[in-house]
């Protein structure tokens, strides 16, 4: 009972210094709607580049196998490792249980495409007629290379939109023969446009054709640049990695000790990297919003202080008619944590338009996570009873004899 | 009903040098009796008054109030005692100057442990003539209505000692009688009443005077003179 009529005396207290409890809150909101805008920015990045990543990985489920040791990038057959072979994937898709299809990749990057007078050197992907699928990728127009396609090693080609635009402009590419390193193929379909990869480059600008086509046909090359496994469980990647590493080892005759001289990629891996909320870009958004916080803290803290200065006489009354310095502390305390808690609601209320505009400038979606909201209210009455606890004990320390002498 | 034996008080002065505020003091107090307190300033009036009221501690000697050994309580139990036992009545008023009336005498209530019971602090009010003024904030009362006020806060909780230092000091004539009409109806209703004073007039509504000086009793009377009490 004394409590909540203690908390009562709070509440008058904080309506009877009304200004300055403006201050207060107003200190507490700034620190919270710099904790939510910049909280917003932070995940607007980070679901941004989750974007980029699900455009370079495709599906979340499918782990990546490259020739070389530690390459990095994108490889193409004229700089790589010939170590990862046709059989290598064919290996993969039957020994290993928690894969559901592999893909074949043999791609590269100097080849001359051309149509009529216009010429252009886009990636050149020979792939296995899975691989659509596996990079949830979707032809706008026409049909993509079939089974049958690879098969019979047909002359057909799938172009990007970067490249249909460069080679055809307005006019129609289905049907159309164009020359790849000076071999004809006939154009069957369009990709739909893909948009940036992670590192900003256009995923457009691309020219695919049936893998053996490419192999026996085009390149003269053996081995591939990409063997792209999708997994039965996506959950399921990094164990998969790691049984296609051992498969490849024994393959490849690697003694152990002796490096890999393939790399894969494990989506999860990936994604967990890019979007580690440890990054620095997080730690430095997040370093600023807690000095905000603490801005607001401080503000609490000397504003209380100034107010236990002027109430003096006030505690010291509420002491002479009976209240102990746990009373006392008790009802600063609770001041403090209500009018940070409402400098809290209100910065939250402010950071929404904040975070509105944001969004706007970046270009995105507004992230406004409840939950993060939630939270920075909560910090917000945690900062109020931290910081108003210093000024809280001050008061429970006052004298009454000497305050009532004033 | 109070209990002292021997009590001093030294207060430190800021460059640390002591200042003996009480030296050995004994008083006896009577349930129902009516005391004031006199002396010239800085006789150490008000520290005895503070130390009666368990707003201060002695630094020596002990008190006994009701019986209870006071003197080696806790600050929960001191606070419990004000809030129970006793009513202070001050010469400056103290009350919360943007607050009501009826808000004022209110507080005690508050670290009473029961609810705050709006209707008894306005019975509060109307027993010293201020039931309509229960709604004005304290700041717009004049001085001896913000008295009056105090004086209801100071009995809220029903305390069976009302400690007074200088009441009426900073009231003129007419305020000052009505406060002390009061006091005397407190005193009819059976409260101990210990009450701090410069004034001579003021004293003699008395029945015992205590007469400080340089912090010793130098004179504890009764007042023979019955008629002038009448
Ligand atoms: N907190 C304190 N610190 C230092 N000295 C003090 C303190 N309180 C009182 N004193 C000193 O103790 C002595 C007694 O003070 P006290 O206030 O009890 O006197 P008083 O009789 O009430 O005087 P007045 O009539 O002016 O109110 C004075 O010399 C005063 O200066
Ligand atoms: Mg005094």
């Amino acid at each position: 009972m004394k409590s909540i009529e203690q908390c009562k005396q709070g509440m008058r207290a904080i309506v009877r210094f009304r200004r300055r409890s403006v201050f207060m809150m107003a200190g507490i909101a700034i620190g919270v709607a710099t904790l939510s805008v910049l909280n917003s920015i932070g995940e607007n990045t980070r679901r941004d580049t989750v974007k980029r990543v699900k455009n370079m990985l495709g599906t979340f489920d499918t782990v990546m196998v490259r020739p070389g040791g530690k390459t990095r990038g994108m490889v193409s057959l004229s700089n790589v490792d010939p170590s990862l072979k046709f059989e290598d994937a064919a290996a993969i898709a039957r020994e290993i249980a928690g894969v559901k299809q592999v893909a074949r990749l043999q791609n590269a990057f100097d080849i001359d495409v051309s149509y009529r007078d216009q010429q252009i050197s886009p990636a050149v992907f020979g792939v296995s007629d899975n691989w659509l699928a596996l990079r949830g990728d979707e032809v706008e127009q026409g049909s993509f290379v079939s089974a049958e396609d690879d098969r019979r090693m047909m002359r057909v080609a799938v172009i990007g939109s970067d490249v249909r635009k460069s080679l055809f402009q307005q006019a129609s590419p289905i049907g159309k023969t164009i020359r790849i390193g000076g071999v004809p193929f006939e154009v069957k379909g369009v990709l739909a446009s893909r948009g940036a990869g992670p590192a900003g480059a256009s995923l457009d600008n691309i020219v695919i054709i049936p893998v053996s086509t490419a192999s026996r046909r085009l390149f003269n090359r053996d081995f591939l640049t990409m063997i792209i496994a999708q997994v039965k469980d996506p959950d399921d990647s990094t164990k998969v990695a790691a049984a296609i590493s051992r498969l490849l080892r024994e393959r490849h005759q690697l003694a152990p000790g002796m490096l890999d001289d393939f790399n894969i990629t494990d989506p999860q891996a990936v994604l967990a990297q890019l979007t580690n909320v440890n990054s620095t870009l997080t730690m430095i958004l997040r370093g600023v919003a807690f000095l905000g916080m603490f801005g607001g803290g401080v503000v609490i803290m000397a504003l209380m202080t100034l107010g236990v200065s002027e109430r003096r006489r006030e505690i010291g009354l509420r002491q002479s008619v009976g209240a102990n310095r746990g009373d006392i502390l008790f009802q600063f305390l609770f001041e403090a944590f209500v009018v940070a808690s409402s400098g809290g609601l209100f910065g939250a209320a402010v950071s929404w338009g904040g975070v509105e505009a944001v969004a706007a400038y970046q270009k995105l979606p507004a992230v406004f996570d409840q939950q993060a909201l939630l939270a920075s209210i909560a910090l917000a009455a945690i900062v109020g009873v931290v910081f108003g606890s210093y000024p809280a004990w001050k008061a429970s320390r006052v004298d009454p004899v000497a305050a009532l002498r004033s | 009903m109070i209990l002292v034996e021997n009590i001093s008080k030294i207060h430190r002065r800021n460059d640390g040098a002591p200042v003996h505020a009480l030296r050995n003091v004994s008083i006896s107090i009577s349930a129902g009796e009516f005391v004031t307190i006199r002396g010239a300033s800085g006789s150490g009036k008000s520290s005895l008054l503070n130390i009666l009221g368990c707003l201060d501690r002695p630094t020596g000697g002990s008190y006994r109030l009701a019986g209870e050994d006071v003197s080696s309580y806790s600050d929960r139990s001191l606070a419990r005692i004000r809030n129970q036992k006793i009513g202070f009545v001050f010469q400056a008023f103290q009350l919360l100057p943007r607050t009501t009336a009826v808000e004022n005498v209110e507080i005690p209530m508050v670290y009473s442990g029961s609810r705050v019971d709006r209707r008894r602090a306005l019975q509060a009010l109307e027993r010293v003539g201020l039931g309509a003024r229960a709604r004005h904030f304290a700041a717009e009362l004049s001085g001896g209505e913000q008295q009056r006020v105090a004086i209801a806060r100071a009995l809220i909780n029903d305390p069976a000692l009302v400690l007074a230092d200088e009441p009426t000091g900073n009231l003129d004539f007419a305020a000052s009688s009505e406060i002390m009409r009061i006091f005397k109806e407190l005193h009819a209703d059976g409260r101990t009443i210990v009450m701090v004073t410069h004034d001579e007039s003021i004293a003699a509504h008395a029945r015992r005077q205590i007469l400080l000086s340089d912090g010793a009793v130098i004179e504890d009377a009764a007042i023979c003179a019955e008629e002038r009490w009448q």
